[in-house]
């Protein structure tokens, strides 16, 4: 009986330790990814804005114009779809019985 | 999904090119008849966006058509010399319209990469949706 609860001691104290929370690391690193993330989606619509700009003043290229609407329109649907995502996660959450 | 991106800026640089020919081509067909003209044409490069990697073509310089200009004779015309000719344009229609049709189809192939990029890129989204 000693033997069987020393080894569960031991396959508990593993279990905790692969579930301890990881060094504050990755936390920091997905965040920076995330806000980079971001600012490329900014940079992403910015561009196309002034490419749209440029193209109604007839003096950037309907190809650079159509390329940059394009890409927008990708990135706004990821981020649209993303964002429903993750809304989706959080009603389920909130709907979860306590 | 930056694959993706770059596909539409490598395409646009494709159809960009194309266009750049059309408009040479456009420049020699109205130019058939002036005497004295020479045919352009562009030659495209590869060209290695350094930022992304990705190898866009570009058009390189305009060059004009180095052979002789074809002697026509016509006395009547304002710029015959004395003997009766003029210098015509080395400009041939039958090549100028073929150089039209393969740039068109250039063109095409780049548009469908195009669309192609963007229904896998909706394809994929799509997979994120349900």
């Amino acid at each position: 009986m000693t033997l069987f609860s020393a080894i569960a001691a031991k396959t508990y104290d593993h279990a905790r330790m692969a579930a301890a929370p990881a060094p504050s690391v990755p936390p920091a690193r997905s965040e920076a990814g995330f806000g980079a993330a971001l600012g490329q989606f900014a940079s992403t619509l910015h561009t196309a804005e002034a490419t749209a700009t440029q193209a109604m003043m007839s003096r950037a290229d309907p190809h650079a114009l159509v390329e940059a609407l394009a890409a927008t329109e990708l990135a706004v649907e990821t981020a649209v779809t993303v964002r429903d995502k993750v809304v989706d996660a959080y009603l389920e959450i909130l709907r979860m019985p306590v | 999904m930056s694959d993706l991106f770059s596909s539409f800026s490598i395409a646009a640089s494709g159809m960009e090119a194309q266009a750049r020919r059309l408009r040479h081509v456009s420049e020699n067909i109205s130019n058939a008849d002036t005497p004295g003209y020479r045919r352009k044409t562009v030659d495209f490069r590869a060209e290695i966006d350094r930022a992304s990697g990705t190898t866009q073509v570009s058009v390189g310089p305009v060059q004009l058509d180095p052979r002789a200009l074809p002697r026509i004779y016509d006395p009547g015309h304002a710029l015959a010399d004395e003997t009766g000719f003029y210098d015509g344009s080395t400009v041939d229609l039958m090549i100028e319209i073929a150089d039209a049709r393969e740039a068109s189809r250039s063109y095409d192939a780049n548009l469908r990469v195009f669309d192609q990029t963007r229904q896998m890129a909706q394809g994929l989204l799509d997979l994120l949706r349900r």
